[in-house]
């Protein structure tokens, strides 16, 4: 990096300050998820009173074992997962092949089409989620799978199309077209050669949709009558404010969550959302 | 001539088209259609359904809530984003760095991308209430003597929503800074070194600079979404600091009047519009200039 | 190497969705009732909004019964008050009602009935059985149509933390004047209101507000009567000693509140008592029937109604839940295994002995309750009626021309 120069101020406080600026994020980042753990993991009196200690004083299982006994979990964390990860397939499906034909478009047209994806999402979901969950009901996808993968992929959709068309933005032409000059037919050079290559770039969009969607709450809402996913049956405790079975419900939220976002962050390196960027 | 381009173009890019199509059916289908029906029915009157009517906006405007909200909005909007964008920056730049526990930092700036909105709002409850941590620590550490009322409205309601808002965003900002952090060559950097210049005047005169698009995208992503910003004011500060996405909800299942539940969305939408708009266009003239 | 560890993430991921999806769809779910996979029994699809130990008794004391006797399988599904027009809403504009019967909280229902959402069923007047109490009866007409069957009564109760009563030498309030001294009391003991009322602007504050106003003998849809002058004065009198909380202690944060001992006295429906003390463990904190004002008490009479929504597939099998819901039976089991008050007066029951103090508050609240108007327009009421606490015990505007100005939006609301 920069040679120091006796003068250079700004190297010598960042060097002070650069641990306990690691330590306060890390602080800070971590404070919500200990308190769901906490809260989920404390007696009573810890929580209901004018001055909550910070550390665990009086441990108990018993808001966890309440939330296994009562069965209410199994059914909805099922019902997520299936939904998260269909989601997530059948978005790169759609998204990964309409992104490389935007990506390889004149850069006028370029511009406009990712500035139309992004209109979609300038309208608060409040003011549209009511007129498509009409529709999907009356196509007969109440409490389905399917009228939920279809409602989340509306969601993700312009959002994974901005970050592949930037993905294969950083995959230069100059690529298939040595492939087709090999004497590869068009869609063979998209799958033998682009493809491959931007399977990183996937992934990193793949897991955003799959986290949003697992998070998912509007139109669960809206489209599901009897079979809950796990963040409406968070919301249900939340609503009829049992707290400590809330905690531990939010807490198994967020362990695939963490599971996932440690096994994919090696992949949050340079070049897939940096296209993105130079778009 | 027209009739030869038509047709030709279709079968050169069958392929493309046939890529293109599920994505721009959908999106079409899912979003333009409803957007469009809710813009309509903004300027329909709830009564006689009839179109051409600025009622709603007319009674939207008058509602003190509503300007309270879009106050409320703004104020959000700009503080988180300024807030959101320094402090994002600061950390891709520490990323940078190799240190020890890279990885695991990295992994634990990612968990707030997952964890629901909802979710988050409830457990900082526990932070921000009358008998919540962050009083309690200053409580303990003598600072005061009498809970705050953080959820009183005013400055101190919009700064913890802020900071609410921060944590879940920060990552997300810090990774679209990150990737284009690192796409800048390290020549640049060796450039400068033999130049002599400072830790501070490199930042300034070569990294912020050739950083500027990646700033762009961040701030407009993030605009648009912090304008939009919905369950973190409801759970922390209820209905006494409204921001527009919450009063249009409010409009539509308290006062069930989704006609100027409709307003209140559009005029969110316009405000979105402008911002990026008029942004777009100072960068571009930015460009022009240089 | 990476490509393979990705592909086999991949193909990992398909496989398992897969199997969930063909586990999801064959394996018979434990939890909710009903899997239309007999032949026989039809299956009746009702909704409520009960909390965990509610539908717990529903399940195991009230529905066998029912199903046994008409070969019926009650299919349960919990839904929220607030949540419940729009799920019909959009259901009924789809054109595909999936619900046949429902059970509402009474404040709720002008929503429905004003978007056409639910059967008439003033053809049935007669099932109600005579035993019903009348005031339950009328909180389902509408224009003097029939459009809910009662279900069961309920009333907010007074609930008060005994020990932090006990430390400041006070008592619970049993009048205005009392109520002012203890909020001013805590305020200037604890440096902080103690004493919260549901000022979140919606529904729980218009509740509130009708109490106070009705205690003055004003009435609330005529808002600028000489007790409604009285109430609102009293109210921005009362204001600046009231706890922070206010502003957004609304049905379900209120117990949270009174719990971790952030407000000392406030009113909520009695499932707070579950919350509260039997989850929570916190006995200290008890309830009483509430204050008097200036001219008698009066308290909303709450409570829960019957609905058959439009399009309902099995109407004449809901109509005979319903009727089972108002039988004597149930409703005794209402009240000995829920602690709810009865609807009807021939129905007793012994409540848990830890639930009789509170159970004889809701009571003595329920003697002097009284039912809000049921007018189509209610939604501009709870407004103008809000809007008025907002701008006058909230901002400090004048009390009379502040309502004046609200009585005229309530004649324009009447008059639309």
């Amino acid at each position: 990096m920069v040679k120091g120069q006796e003068n250079d101020r700004l190297a010598k406080i960042i060097r002070i300050l650069f641990w306990p600026t690691v330590i306060m994020v890390l602080f800070f980042l971590l404070v919500p998820v200990y308190i769901m753990v906490k809260v989920s993991l404390s007696a009573p009196e810890d929580i209901l009173t004018q001055h909550p200690p910070f550390l665990i004083h009086n441990f108990t299982w018993d808001h966890w074992i309440k939330v296994f006994e009562s069965g209410n979990l199994w059914e909805p964390f099922k019902k997520s997962f299936t939904v998260a990860t269909t989601t997530t397939i059948l978005a790169i499906m759609i998204a990964a092949p309409a992104s490389y034909v935007i990506s390889r478009m004149p850069k006028k047209v370029k511009y406009i089409t990712i500035l139309t994806l992004f209109l979609t999402r300038m309208f608060p979901e409040v003011g549209i989620a009511l007129p498509i969950s009409v529709k999907f009901l009356e196509l007969g996808l109440l409490d389905t799978n399917l009228g939920l993968v279809l409602a989340h992929l509306a969601k993700e959709l312009p959002f994974i199309a901005w970050i592949l068309v930037g993905t294969f933005e950083t995959i230069p032409r100059e690529l298939e077209q040595a492939a087709m000059v090999d004497g590869a037919s068009r869609l063979t050079a998209l799958t033998k050669v682009v493809f491959p290559i931007s399977l990183s770039g996937i992934a990193v969009a793949a897991m955003f949709v799959w986290l949003d969607s697992w998070n998912e709450f509007t139109y669960a809402l809206y489209l599901t009558l009897s079979d809950r996913t796990l963040p409406l049956q968070t919301y249900y405790y939340i609503m009829r404010g049992d707290w400590f079975q809330s905690a531990a419900y939010a807490t198994i939220l967020t362990i695939p969550v963490v599971i996932v976002t440690f096994f994919l962050q090696r992949y949050l390196k340079s070049g897939y959302l940096s296209g993105a960027i130079k778009g | 001539m027209l009739k030869n381009f038509g047709w030709k173009t279709i079968k050169k890019y069958k392929l493309e088209i046939a890529m293109l199509t599920p994505l721009v059916l959908y999106i079409i289908g899912l979003t333009f259609v409803p957007i469009f029906n809710t813009i309509l029915m903004s300027f329909q009157d709830p009564l006689t359904k009839e179109f051409g009517t600025l009622d709603n906006y007319k009674y939207i405007f008058g509602r003190p809530e509503f300007k309270d909200a879009f106050k409320n909005t703004l104020l959000i909007t700009a503080i988180g984003l300024t807030l959101e964008m320094t402090f994002g920056l600061i950390i891709a730049l520490m990323l940078m760095k190799k240190f020890r526990g890279r990885g695991l930092f990295r992994a634990v700036l990612l968990v707030p991308l997952g964890v629901p909105t909802l979710v988050s709002a409830v457990m900082l409850t526990y932070v921000f209430n009358t008998n919540g941590y962050l009083n309690e620590l200053l409580y303990r550490l003598n600072l005061i003597q009498v809970p705050i009322d953080w959820a009183g409205g005013g400055m101190k309601t919009i700064l913890m929503i802020v900071v609410a808002d921060m944590w879940k965003v920060t990552p997300m900002i810090v990774l679209l800074l990150l990737a284009g952090l690192e796409s800048i060559s390290d020549d640049v950097y060796e450039a400068s070194a033999i130049d002599g210049a400072s830790t501070w005047q490199t930042f300034w005169n070569v990294t912020l600079p050739l950083l500027k698009p990646s700033i762009t995208i961040a701030l407009i992503l993030r605009a648009i979404d912090a304008f939009r910003i919905f369950e973190l004011p409801m759970v922390l500060a209820g209905r006494s600091t409204p921001v527009l996405s919450t009063y249009a909800y409010q409009e539509y299942n308290s006062y069930n009047n989704p006609y100027t539940s409709a307003a209140g969305s559009t005029i969110l939408l316009v405000l979105i519009l402008i911002f990026i708009l008029g942004y777009l266009f100072i960068v571009e003239r930015e460009k022009g200039v240089k | 190497m990476k490509k393979k560890w990705y592909a086999k993430l991949v193909v990992g991921l398909l496989s398992a969705t897969l199997l969930l999806a063909g586990c999801g769809t064959e394996a018979t779910e434990p939890t909710t009732e009903g899997d239309n996979q007999s032949q026989e029994p039809t299956t009746l699809r009702i909704s409520m909004g009960l909390g965990e130990s509610e539908w717990q008794v529903m399940k195991e004391k009230v529905f066998p019964q029912f199903e046994q006797e008409h070969n019926v399988k009650i299919e349960a599904v919990q839904i929220e008050a607030a949540d419940l027009p729009k799920k019909l809403e959009s259901m009924d504009a789809a054109g595909k009602m999936e619900l046949d019967l429902f059970t509402q909280d009474n404040m709720a229902l002008a929503p429905l009935v004003e978007k056409g959402l639910v059967e008439d069923l003033s053809g049935y007047r007669d099932m109600i059985p005579d035993e019903i109490l009348p005031s339950l009866t009328s909180v389902g007409e509408f224009d003097d149509k029939l459009y809910f069957l009662p279900y069961r009564p309920n009333v907010e109760i007074t609930y008060y933390n005994e020990t932090k009563f006990n430390e400041a030498g006070l008592t619970p309030p049993t009048n205005w004047d009392e109520l002012l001294n203890v909020a001013k009391t805590f305020k200037e003991k604890e440096g902080i209101g103690r004493v919260a009322i549901k000022g979140t602007l919606d529904g729980n504050t218009t509740v509130h507000l009708y109490d106070f106003i009705r205690s003055a003998g004003g009435d609330p849809m005529v808002l600028n009567d000489e007790g409604s002058v009285k109430a609102y004065t009293f109210l921005q009198e009362l204001y600046p000693y009231l706890s922070p909380d206010t502003k957004k202690a609304d049905w379900n944060t209120m117990n949270q509140y009174l719990a971790n001992e952030s407000v000392y006295l406030g009113q909520n429906w009695p499932f707070g008592v579950n919350v509260i003390v039997k989850d929570g463990g916190k006995e200290e904190i008890k309830a009483y029937h509430g204050w008097e004002g200036p001219v008698k008490e009066s308290h909303v009479l709450g409570g829960e109604v019957i609905g058959i929504p439009k399009g309902s597939p099995n109407a004449d099998l809901a109509m005979e839940f319903a009727a089972y819901l108002m039988s004597k039976e149930v409703q005794e089991i209402f009240v000995s295994e829920l602690g709810w008050p009865a609807s009807r007066s021939d129905a007793y029951g012994t409540v848990a002995d830890w639930q009789k103090p509170y159970f004889e508050a809701v009571d003595q609240a329920l003697a002097t309750a009284e039912a809000r108007p049921n007018v189509t327009y209610w939604a501009d009421v709870e407004k103008a009626t809000n809007d008025a606490f907002r701008e006058i015990v909230m901002e400090g505007k004048p009390v009379k021309p502040t309502l004046d100005k609200y009585h005229d939006v309530l004649e324009v609301a009447k008059n639309k």
